[in-house]
Order: C-alpha cells, then structure tokens, then sequence
C-alpha cells in the first residue's frame, strides 16, 4: 500500500512535466495545425542557459528565470524565421522542417556545450518526504515540479478565459479567416502562441533535467512521452494535455516501480500506439478523425 | 428617371458628395484565373449598392478583393480618399470597411458575447467595448438571450444576425455583404433585408450587398450593379434597373 503510494505521487510528478510539453504542443497545433518535433530541443538549449546561468550567479532562480524568457523569446523568433514561410502550406512541410530544427538546435546545443552529461541543480531539496513515519516517496522537489506546471497552466487558462488577449488567440486558433475579418493581426497572435510554448517549454526541461541529467538529446525521450500525453488529452485540449500527462505519468511510474524501470519507455510507445488505434482523436478531442 | 449618381446624392444627405467606396478599374482573380476585368463602382455614403449576378459573375471575387483576401492585379480600392489596396485583411477592417462573408464565419466554438467582443476588439477601450456590446444587445435582443450561448447552437437566421451585428461592433464605414440571405427562410430574408435598410437610413452606413435573390436586394437598394462573367454590364438606379422588364430578364432572370 506504502509502495503504491509512492509510485501515484512519483508518477504525478513526472506526469506534470509530460503535461508540461504536452500543453506546449497543444498551443502550437491550435494555432497553426503544427506539430513541433523541436520542442523538445528547444527546452535542452534553455535549459543550458539556464546552467550556464546558474553557474555564473550561484542563483537557481536567476537561471530559471533567464530560461524561462529565454523559452519565449526563441518560441517567437522560431515562428517568425522558419515557421511563416510554411503555414498555409502543406502539413509535411512544417514536419519537415520542425524536424530540421530539432537536429539544428541539438547539433548547436552540442557545439556551443559538448555532449557529456551534466547534472542540473534541484529548485528544493531532494530528501524524501515523511507523513508521519510514512516515506511519500517524493521530495519537496518533487512538489515543487508538479506545482510549478499547475500554476503555470492555471496561469495560461486564466489568459485564455479572461483576457482579450487569450479572445484574440482563441479566435486565431478555432478560425483564422473570421479572426482576420474581425480585424485581429492573427500573424502576431501566431507568434505570441508559439513564444508562450516555448516557455512553457522551457519549464519542462528546467523541471525534468534534474532527473534525467542535461545532454543534447536528453529531452527527446521526454518529448515522445508529453507527445503520447497531448495525443491522450486529443492535441486541441489544453485540459487533456494534463489530465494526459497525469495519467501517462502515473501509469509509467507503475510499469517502472512494479515490472522494472527499463520497461518504461517501450510502455510509453505502447501507450502512444494503442491511443492512435483505439482512439485517435484523443480523450478529450470532440473532432473526429486525425492524421498524425 | 433619375440617374443612378442623382439617386445615390440624395441619400447622402448632402454630407458628402465624395464616394465612401471608391473601386477603381479593378483586376482580379484567383490562381492566375481572371475573376474581375476593369470594375469601376462607386458607393456614395450612407447608401445600398447591390451587385447582382450568375454564378461565376465575380461577385464573392470582389468583395473578397475590396477587403483585402485577394490581392489585385491592377486597380484601385479607396475609402473616403484613402487608398487601401494592397492592405492586409485586418487593416483594411481597420481602415473601417467590414466585410460578412458567404458562409457566414460564425466562430462555433466560442459564445455569441465572445464572438461580437472579438469584433470590438481592436477598436474600442475597455468601457468602448461594453457599451458597444450593450448597443448590439439593444439592437438585437435576440443576440442578448443567446449572449452566453455557444454561437454554434444559432440557427441560420440567428447566425446571419449575429456577423453582421459583430461586423458593426468596429463602428464600420461600408459593410461589404456577400449572400445574407443565403439558406435562409423567405420570413427570416425579409427581416434581413429590413435590418440593412434600417442601418443605413439610421446609421448612414454604406452597404454594398452580393445577392443572388435580385428581386430583395434591388427592393432595398439604391443603386443596382449587374457583373456578367467578370465584368461591370449594368450600372443603373435601383428602382428602375428592377422596372426594367428586358434587362431583369437578361441578367437576372426574373
């Protein structure tokens, strides 16, 4: 009892970060019907700033913040650069060309920081937390990972309900014909979509890279498994990507606590095969039919 | 008879006698295929100008290039002196010509309040935009029970209202319509008609209609604009274009 215990709240916390990129692609792909395969590498390229933010100050929080604008500041210089030219055109193009970014950043990730392993530096203390006499299994890291992507969506979906900014990219995202009618500047609300995911991107890899240690590709196992959640939640419910990721989460810290850790990622891909089989709209999707 | 330009200074009520629109020997089309050939109109403020015609004529073509969507191959577009062609879609709504496309573009998946606001958005400060909102609850009660309803639940007719009241949350100069009454019951047309009739003679706003329903459109209008395969064959004061029995028959089939 003990034990499962500890693998639901270890699961929840991983699952939060899947949450996390899950909502990053959910963004893009309302938007601008893109998915984008770079997102993963754009979190390991903050991510390094973040370190190299960190090692120079001594402060965690400067870095964290540094790559947290550093998130939003690539996500809009990515759409305006290499994104614009493609939308409006055939999806594989966008594919191809998202791909590309992926090994473009990962190769100058490489480059600039080298390919060794490096350890990230915890937000909190990684001691186990205790209810009573009862090891949870998590640390007050641990929360803080799972909380900082709850505020954050909460944050997001305040934007989205209250704002005019978040009617403006609603509007963009269900219809960009009428949105332009109405007289919204949709290119600039495509451009804001893509640098909030970049941000919320860039918690991802601030929050997963203590665990996974931070290299190129650290994140490209991370970002197949907040694909597999936003493709849960259905790619157009910001609500399905973290109920996604959660689920996704839990699920995996089951496989890897009670049938091994190295079972993880084959469950993962299973997940991910049996949710386009079984139901390729999603959980949470009310459109019918997808091409992935 | 009086001249169509007579019939179009009169309703301006003597404000202006410039032209609110202004189209100018307009080329146009999609894809390489020419839709438009040297279409000169000119809507005077405060007036209704149909443009009538078949299928294929260019109608949708060139309202679609007055508000920015297609791109002129040559020509000129103008609102009160201000050359606009070649502007971005949402700067020409900007500039204050809306336009209500066929087919409507209600946006389904967010409420009636949601879609008039996104409207207003541009335009107004915060307490604009309330009092812009009250104004089309006041001149739509219908869209004011439905405020907080999913616009995609209207009907048809519920619908037509509902754009064109969003188009009027920019406070527009000209509203370009394309088809109003397309779909929709003959009960539910005549409350159209009537509701473009009664905003330009209260709001002075200059309509330029896209109708296939002649018949309603020359009932209201001004002034009567027939295209014929991309071109400008008949411009004529509305009342007499729809007493003309042979060219009704000719170009419009009725």
């Amino acid at each position: 009892m003990t034990e499962f215990l500890q693998f639901t709240l270890g699961g929840v916390s991983f699952g939060m970060v899947y949450a996390a990129i899950a909502l990053s692609l959910v963004l893009i792909w309302r938007g601008t019907r893109i998915l984008n395969y770079a997102q993963g590498a754009m979190a390991v390229l903050t991510t390094y700033i973040a370190l190299t933010v960190i090692n120079r100050t001594g402060s965690y929080w400067e870095g964290f913040v540094v790559a947290l604008a550093a998130g939003l500041v690539l996500g809009a210089v990515i759409e305006r650069v290499a994104i614009r030219p493609v939308e409006n055109k055939p999806p594989l193009n966008a594919v191809v060309v998202t791909i590309g970014l992926l090994v473009l950043i990962e190769g100058i990730a490489g480059i600039i920081y080298g390919g060794q392993f490096r350890s990230f530096p915890p937000a909190f203390s990684l001691n186990g937390l205790h209810a009573g006499s009862v090891a949870l299994g998590i640390s007050r890291n641990d929360v803080f990972v799972a909380a900082a992507v709850l505020v954050v969506a909460l944050a997001l979906a305040a934007l989205f309900r209250f704002t005019s900014t978040g009617l403006r990219l609603r509007a963009a995202a269900f219809n960009p014909y009428a949105a332009r009618l109405l007289g919204v500047r949709v290119g600039r609300v495509f451009t804001l979509g893509w640098a909030l995911a970049g941000l919320i991107g860039a918690l991802a890899g601030l929050l997963v890279s203590t665990n996974t240690f931070l290299y190129p590709s650290s994140m490209d196992s991370i970002f197949v498994l907040g694909f597999t959640a936003a493709v849960i939640g259905g790619l157009d419910s910001p609500v399905g990507a973290i109920v996604g990721g959660l689920i996704l989460g839990v699920a995996l810290n089951y496989v890897g606590g009670y049938l091994g850790s190295n079972l993880v990622p084959i469950f993962g891909l299973i997940a991910l095969v049996a949710v386009l089989m079984i139901r390729p709209s999603g959980l949470f999707s009310v459109s019918h039919g997808r091409q992935v | 008879m009086p001249s169509s330009a007579g019939a179009g200074a009169e309703r301006g009520g003597g404000t202006s006698r410039a032209a609110a629109l202004e189209v100018e020997h307009l080329e146009s089309g999609y894809a390489g295929v020419m839709a438009l050939h040297d279409v000169s109109i000119s809507a005077k403020p405060g007036t209704i100008t149909a443009v009538l015609g078949a299928n294929g004529a260019g109608k949708t073509t060139l309202l679609a290039t007055i508000s920015g969507f297609v791109r002129p191959r040559q020509g000129r577009v103008a609102l009160d002196g201000t050359d606009l062609t070649r502007r971005a879609p949402e700067e020409i709504v900007r500039a204050g010509i809306a336009h209500v496309p066929e087919g409507q573009a209600v946006i389904t998946e967010l409420t009636v309040e949601e879609n008039l606001r996104v409207g207003g958005l541009w335009r107004h400060g915060q307490g604009g935009r309330s009092a812009a909102l009250e104004d089309a609850y006041k001149r739509f009660p219908i869209l004011g029970a439905a405020r907080h309803r999913s616009a995609g639940t209207l009907s048809g007719g519920e619908r037509q209202i509902l754009v064109i009241a969003r188009a009027l949350m920019a406070s527009p100069k000209v509203l370009l319509l394309d088809e109003p009454s397309l779909g929709l019951a003959p009960r539910i047309v005549a409350q159209v008609m009537e509701l473009i009739q009664r905003l330009r003679d209260e709001s002075g706003l200059t309509v330029v209609l896209v109708e296939q329903n002649a018949r309603s459109a020359l009932a209201i209008a001004d002034l009567g604009v027939v295209l014929n395969v991309g071109r400008v064959v008949v411009i004529e004061n509305a009342a007499v274009l729809a007493a003309d029995e042979a060219l009704r028959m000719h170009y419009l089939g009725f």
